[in-house]
């Protein structure tokens, strides 16, 4: 069976493989089933912090196991984004675009931009590093759209074969209203 | 023949105990719901004992379907079915289960259970009875599962020795489906009764010959009679081609064996997509939502209770349930409403099929059993299951599309958390028309739908490199514009001024999409009278889909310019008209174009009644943006404003790149760059708050209910679904009591 070398996958990561080499990959029948840890290996060589990756969200960002305990999201910045449970945009800084100009400045020609009032642009920054994370471009009163909650537990038992040292069923729980809680108390 | 290997599950071909359809259904559903196999085929056993027989059987289903395609659309076909191939043909089982099938729109094989269905349980098996050859026709979304009325089914019950076998199916989207508002896709109609020329199943023909009425209809009940006519043939004369080619292979295999193989066939392919989403998904729950604009209010005065402006809510939590299916639960999505948007459970299938049936099941005999391997939750009562059948859904696309673009979306996200990055890229597919109709100087009417910038939208971003233009077509492996004078002569008084890509037109990002398409229509001897709407999916008032690819931004919508009474014969003669939607405006804003009105609709153009000279412009089918576009390589923008794919005003200020122009071309000046780069990301720090404080303040917007009132609306109809009502008052921490 084919097998993507680290130097290949390390390529597609940084968006320097060729395209040639890209669409070998995207021909593979079957995809080569030892990718993720290859990719993990990539990840983990491009941090400075040596948290385990268990998981990469996005672009910048990863479920990583705190030797501690927990796993929580974490930037490739260093800076951490709490527990994976809740939706990571709870820990970021938001910058939200609301006129016309505003919509302009991210959307041409103008007739594209959307109609303000009906709908606002929120940027999600890390507050480390002030990458752009995530963009939302939804009406007033949407709740934070919550990308992924992995069921990580399952993911590595019955889909890698290899399960993680601390499963547990109440990983795969959506903490972000419990978080909403707390802020209406300090609120 | 002689030679085939033993198998098991013979049985006499005697028609006297052959199974109803219903028993047949019923059993399917029985042992396919108990074992989780397709009809309980737990071994593949006619493959493992002579796999070179069972590849050649599967080999003939399929060339038969192919060859029905390549033929048909040349033996009759409008040119959305021939210049585009707008349509499918494919074989299914008795039960309505697709075992083989031609390229096109393969994803509407999801719908086939549904009219086999319902002719089932309403008794057509005894009145009229299924003869082979005979012609069934459907349009209709709550009896057939069609997804809107444009697309037209043909079935042909085949059947062996008085046994119904098998159907010969075929697809296709026609040009004008006779609505009060013209073309194919109304976006004005206000109940099932707007929705143009319907029919539930219904014999049309026998003998694989229509009863003379049936083409009468298609003259009396649309505005495209010849049109409907001729695909109504292409769609027939390729089921014919696919009975006479099962009968043949049923000579050749024998019966037993056509239906045991046939059913190995569907259950080999179930679990290659199940190999396949545990080899390249990630369980979890995956969480999207779009937004599709209705604007009615004012439209008319008739009809009180259709008078308000709709916003729908489109939201999906795709997971994987614990059989590892693909899941999608659509629950807080709106409520059906007295416009053309609703869809329909079969046509909702159909949805969640369009992407994924290509995506995940590529690598193998495309059949239904990859629609075994995804399952809903379509909640009863709203856009995608209203709790009624008199909802229109003749432009259901509109906003169903949303389930296709965020179910693929789902699967490239989960690829991306696998590593499987060069799949990965942003979904979106904001496709547009021009509809209408019109009556010649001789009197002639007309009707017709320029389908150009559905079939060709550019690719979303990719993980790794920019998207590309006018490539892909989310509902068919098949991209196609179409050639310009194929809809020239279609439509006799709408020309070409321009048709090019749109400058800056997409999702930006680290990555940006395709650039989006932009064609410019002149109208010139529009004869007594001619008219023209918008028809499409995503408008520009909400961007295409909600949320971005990790800091890209979304594909906005498509938008419309109409501009009327105008000096165009003056552009023409100094040789100097707009090519593009933008230019067409700049035009206006300059002086050049001389206009007595400029419209630019960021929802649906509702009808225009349109004279010599006017101009109709649209943008369409841009791909999103992947990733923070700080980090998106200089390099790439200056040849993109080298290019003339995105303005260098623009550019420059959105990805903090600056460029020199000196004595030779422009040059990136880095050192500047990265500079610039690091002042934005300080105005980042500056301009953004606290995503908790930023919540407080919001929670009091959503407490005043400080919104325009379709949103309010969209809110009131969302909520009224307990679960999403649970969530929504959870997430704002709202009391029990709050109401939008």
């Amino acid at each position: 069976m084919e097998r993507v070398s680290t130097e290949q996958l390390r390529q597609l990561v940084e968006g320097d493989l060729s395209r040639d080499d890209a669409r070998t990959l995207l021909k593979m029948n079957p995809k080569d089933p030892e990718r993720f840890w290859t990719y993990l290996e990539v990840l983990q060589a491009r941090v400075a912090w040596s948290d385990r990756i268990l998981l990469r969200l996005s672009d910048h960002l990863y479920v990583v196991a705190k030797s501690t305990g927990g796993r929580v999201v974490k930037c490739d910045c260093g800076h951490e984004l709490g527990d994976y449970r809740a939706n990571w945009k709870t820990e970021c800084k938001v910058r939200v675009r609301v006129t016309d100009a505003e919509f302009n400045e991210v959307y041409y020609p103008p007739a594209l931009a959307p109609e303000p009032g009906y709908s606002e642009i929120r940027e999600f920054f890390c507050p480390g590093c002030y990458t752009q994370l995530a963009v939302e471009a939804v009406p007033p009163g949407y709740p934070l759209i919550f990308e992924v909650l992995p069921d990580l537990d399952r993911f590595y038992r019955d889909f890698l074969g290899r399960p993680l040292a601390d499963e547990d069923p109440g990983w795969y729980v959506d903490h972000t209203t419990a978080k909403a809680a707390e802020w209406l108390k300090e609120w | 023949m002689n030679e085939r290997a033993e198998y098991p599950g013979q049985r006499p071909a005697d028609p006297r105990s052959a199974p109803t359809l219903g028993q047949k259904i019923a059993d399917r559903d029985r042992l396919t719901g108990e074992t989780g196999h397709y009809y309980g085929v737990r071994e593949l056993s006619l493959r493992e004992q002579d796999p070179l027989t069972y590849e050649r059987f599967y080999s003939r289903l399929q060339a038969a379907c192919m060859a029905a395609r390549e033929v048909a659309r040349y033996v009759a076909a409008s040119p959305g079915g021939r210049e585009m191939g707008e349509a499918v043909w494919a074989l299914a089982t008795a039960e309505g289960d697709s075992l083989a099938l031609s390229e096109g729109f393969v994803a509407h094989s999801a719908a086939f259970p549904v009219a086999i269905r319902f002719m089932s349980d309403h008794g057509y098996e005894t009145n009229p009875g299924f003869a082979d050859g005979d012609v069934y026709v459907s349009d209709d979304g709550p009896t057939c599962g069609a997804p809107h009325p444009g697309d037209t089914y043909t079935y042909v019950p085949i059947v062996h020795d008085g046994e119904l076998i098998g159907w010969a199916c075929a697809i296709n989207h026609i040009m004008e489906v006779g609505a009060p508002q013209a073309g194919s896709w109304p976006m004005f109609a206000i109940d099932t009764y707007m929705d143009g020329f319907l029919v539930p199943p219904t014999r049309t023909g026998e003998n694989l010959q229509q009863y003379a009425w049936w083409n009468e209809l298609w003259k009396r009940r649309t505005r495209a009679g010849a049109m409907n006519i001729l695909d109504d043939k292409m769609r027939l004369a390729g089921c014919a081609m696919i009975l006479r080619a099962v009968h043949e292979i049923i000579a050749e295999f024998g019966r037993d064996y056509y239906v045991q193989a046939t059913r190995e066939v569907i259950e080999e392919s179930r679990r290659v997509v199940m190999d396949n989403i545990r080899n390249w998904m990630v369980p979890g729950t995956y969480e999207q939502a779009a937004f599709r604009i209705c604007k009615y209010k004012g439209l008319q005065k008739i009809w009180a209770h259709a008078d308000k402006d709709n916003v729908i809510h489109v939201h999906l939590k795709a997971s994987l349930d614990e059989r590892g299916r693909f899941h999608c639960d659509m629950d807080g999505s709106s409520r059906w409403g007295f416009h053309a948007f609703n869809g329909y459970p079969g046509g909702t299938s159909v949805a969640q099929m369009m992407a994924l049936a290509g995506a995940l099941g590529y690598n193998t005999k495309f059949t239904s059993g990859g629609n075994l391997a995804v399952t809903k939750n379509a909640p009863y009562g709203s856009v995608f299951n209203p709790d009624t059948t008199i909802a229109a859904h003749t432009n259901a696309w509109a906003q169903m599309i949303q389930i296709s673009v965020m179910s693929f979306q789902t699967l490239n996200r989960s690829m991306f958390l696998r590593g499987y990055l060069e799949e990965s890229f942003a979904v979106s597919a904001p496709w547009d028309s021009v509809q209408g109709d019109g009556v010649l100087a001789d009197g002639t009417p007309y009707g017709y739908t320029n389908f150009e910038l559905l079939g060709a939208c550019a690719h979303g971003a990719y993980a790794y490199r920019d998207g590309d233009p006018a490539v892909w077509f989310i509902a068919s492996q098949l991209c196609n514009m179409g050639n310009s004078e194929e809809f020239e002569y279609l439509i006799p008084p709408l020309f070409h001024l321009g048709r090019k890509l749109e400058p800056g037109a997409c999702g930006h990002g680290k990555y940006r999409g395709g650039i989006g398409l932009s064609t410019v229509h002149m109208v010139k001897q529009p004869g007594q009278r001619f008219s023209a709407s918008r028809a499409g999916s995503a408008c520009a008032f909400f961007t295409e889909n909600a949320a971005g690819m990790f800091g890209g931004y979304p594909s906005p919508g498509a938008v419309t310019a109409v501009a009327q009474g105008t000096n165009l014969p003056a552009l023409i003669a100094a040789g100097d008209t707009p090519r593009t939607l933008n230019e067409m405006v700049g035009y206006a804003q300059d002086g050049r174009l001389e206009a007595e009105r400029l419209e630019v609709w960021k929802s649906d153009a509702p009808e225009h009644t349109l004279h010599e000279n006017d101009l109709w412009a649209q943008i369409a089918g841009m791909g999103g943006g992947w990733g923070d576009p700080l980090e998106r390589d200089p390099g790439l923008v200056l040849a993109d404003l080298e290019s003339g794919q995105v303005p260098e005003a623009f550019a420059t200020r959105l990805h903090g790149v600056v460029i020199v122009h000196g004595d030779g071309p422009p040059q990136v000046d880095y050192e500047a760059t990265a500079a610039r780069r690091r002042q934005l990301r300080g105005q980042r720090r500056l301009q953004s708050i606290p995503v908790r404080g930023w919540w407080a303040m919001h929670r009091l917007r959503v407490l005043a209910k400080e919104a325009p009132e379709p949103i309010a609306d969209m809110w009131r109809s969302a909520t009224s679904f307990p679960d999403y009502a649970r969530y929504y008052r959870d997430f704002w921490q709202l009391p029990e009591t709050f109401r939008w």
